[in-house]
């Protein structure tokens, strides 16, 4: 069906309209971080700085510095212990028939929805019975735990979708589970596997919840500390919005450079109901 | 999948110890724990594990916060049929086969990857009354009179909230839906449009009665947000103004870890728990049956 230049027309105004519905208020968060006091104060929130400054980021930076690195210990050890996890579940339960591996896998991915507080004092409890609260570790700890669900669901989608002789034909040659998950099944899944580490890294950066409970000071996440920011320097909003691109950006290149598998993830996180 | 006998089929089990031990405990320990406090005599900061019946049950249900709360939850379901319908309206759009669609999908879908307290920080700064982006640019451009008070008077807030989770998730709904348009096989689309039917009946007799399965997981996974809302209200409002904005999570959190109340907590902590049961116990059954 050819279209009149017209109906083009309007069909683009209209993706542009939504364009500036979902990006006008990051535009408005990247001026508002390159302007100084006065400008926050003076000039229109959506205009772009005259001469952007980075002070903001500065004065942003030297208070999410710890925090930041702590974000990133968190993430990376969270990440790689619930994929890790995560991946050992999804190999077993995509490939091997059990008694019950159906009631199994359900009750490992009930703990995707999972309303966080009704855990949350026996983790608060636990963690700090293990000694381990206001560390980093301890945060480790309950993000490679509560992110096992997601990550054994995503894992056994795409281990799934191997085809089954693959395995059968190695497991049958002679090569145990193990060494055919390393020989045969890793090594031509790697896609699936970038994409539940981008999806686990960007999902444990931008919590918050359990930093704030069984952090502290000393491994304090920088998502809590951006919100504590937020209520000391209540005025300054260029610092404010300093932080949140700071803690955005990682997310923010992520979503640049693999955002194929960042979209990937999102769909099959939401598998189950399809 | 094949049956596999001998060993292997035992074997490989010894990986599932660490995970399933982990869920097991974390989970499914952490649910019990979290109703056996709610129904211990803990007061204060030390534990104490004594039965004390259901009094903080029936305390919750006497508590004015309580329903305050339950209600804000229950107004957070209004963010689902606003994403589904702008969603779907999105979803049409980029399926026009237009230049450069799979760039703004993107586009639309970037604000569902930041993380709550980057878009609870923005979107104070959007809302702020006096110098606030919105409404300056309200001011600007003529509509001063529109202006609002937005998050911060009890009349507007749960609005101004869901405002936000509509521009933070309607983007997601728009991926999901679009991925459910494009399932439909084109030997229907094409042998319809033969036989000279309009685009607009194409969509309403064809794709959209196929979209069954995307509509519910847009709106389970909205709706498992709205029940568990608590990061992006707690930036932005921290429950308020008053308890104007406090939802089950928000009231939970600030009894237990703020105001110490640990059983009066992990009570509320319970209520939530059922209802979100109530919502997926449903939904997993069809899901298990589906994978038997």
């Amino acid at each position: 069906m050819r279209r009149s230049a017209l109906v083009r027309g309007l069909l683009y105004l209209g993706l542009l309209l939504l364009t500036v519905f979902y990006l006008l208020p990051l535009w408005g968060a990247l001026t508002t971080s390159l302007k100084t006091d006065a400008e926050v104060d003076t000039t229109n929130p959506l205009s772009f700085p005259q001469r952007p400054t980075f002070e903001p980021y500065g004065a942003a930076f030297s208070y999410l510095r710890r925090p930041l690195l702590n974000s990133l210990l968190i993430t990376l050890g969270g990440t790689l212990g619930s994929v890790a996890l995560g991946a050992m579940c999804g190999y077993v339960l995509a490939n091997f028939r059990f008694k019950y591996d159906n009631l199994v896998f359900l009750l490992i991915t009930v703990g995707i929805f999972l309303p966080f507080q009704a855990i949350l004092i026996p983790l608060f409890q636990t963690i700090r019975s293990l000694g381990l609260y206001d560390s980093v570790l301890g945060l480790i700890l309950a993000h490679t735990a509560y992110g096992i669900p997601m990550c054994t669901l995503m894992f056994r989608v795409f281990y799934g979708e191997l085809p089954s002789s693959l395995v059968k034909q190695a497991l049958t040659d002679g090569s145990g589970p193990w060494r055919t998950y390393l020989k045969v099944v890793l090594p031509s899944t790697k896609i699936a596997t970038v994409t539940v580490l981008i999806f686990q890294f960007t999902s444990i950066w931008n919590e918050l919840l359990f930093g704030l409970v069984i952090g502290g000071p000393r491994s304090m996440p920088a998502t809590v500390a951006l919100n504590n920011l937020a209520g000391t320097l209540a005025a300054q909003w260029n610092v404010q919005m300093a932080g949140s691109m700071l803690l955005a950006i990682p997310v923010l290149l992520l979503y640049i450079f693999l955002g194929r598998y960042l979209i990937r993830g999102y769909m099959a996180g939401s598998v189950t109901a399809t | 999948m094949a049956r596999l006998s001998g060993w292997f089929t035992r074997h490989p089990l010894w990986v599932l110890v660490i995970p399933l031990g982990l869920v097991a405990y974390f989970v499914y320990g952490g649910l019990l724990w979290n109703f056996w406090v709610s129904v211990s005599d803990w007061r204060g900061l030390v534990p104490s594990y004594s039965f004390r019946g259901f009094d903080h049950y029936a305390r919750l249900f006497s508590d004015p916060v309580f329903w305050t709360s339950l209600k804000n939850t229950a107004i957070l379901f209004f963010t689902i049929p606003l994403c589904i319908l702008l969603g779907l309206g999105v979803a049409v759009l980029l399926d026009q086969g237009l230049l450069g669609s799979t760039v703004f999908r993107n586009l639309y879908l970037l604000p569902f990857a930041l993380s709550f307290v980057v878009t609870g920080t923005i979107w104070a700064w959007m809302y702020n009354p006096t110098s606030g982006i919105i409404n300056t640019l309200l001011r600007s451009i003529g509509l001063g009179a529109l202006q609002g008070t937005w998050h911060t008077s009890q009349r507007t807030v749960m609005g101004s909230i869901i405002l936000a989770l509509v521009w933070q998730f309607s983007g997601y709904a728009a991926l999901v839906l679009l991925a459910g348009i494009r399932s439909v096989p084109e030997v229907q689309i094409k042998a319809a449009m033969l036989e000279g039917a309009s685009k607009f009946r194409i969509y309403r007799k064809i794709v959209f009665p196929q979209l069954r399965g995307a509509i519910a997981t847009t709106i389970v996974v909205v709706m498992m947000y709205a029940l568990r809302s608590f990061d992006f209200i707690w930036v932005l409002t921290g429950g308020g103004p008053g308890y104007a904005s406090h939802t089950l999570p928000i009231m939970m959190y600030k009894e237990a870890f703020q105001a110490t109340r640990f059983a009066y907590g992990s009570a509320i902590a319970s209520v939530l728990l059922v209802l979100v049961l109530l919502i997926l116990v449903p939904y997993l059954y069809r899901t298990y049956r589906r994978g038997k």
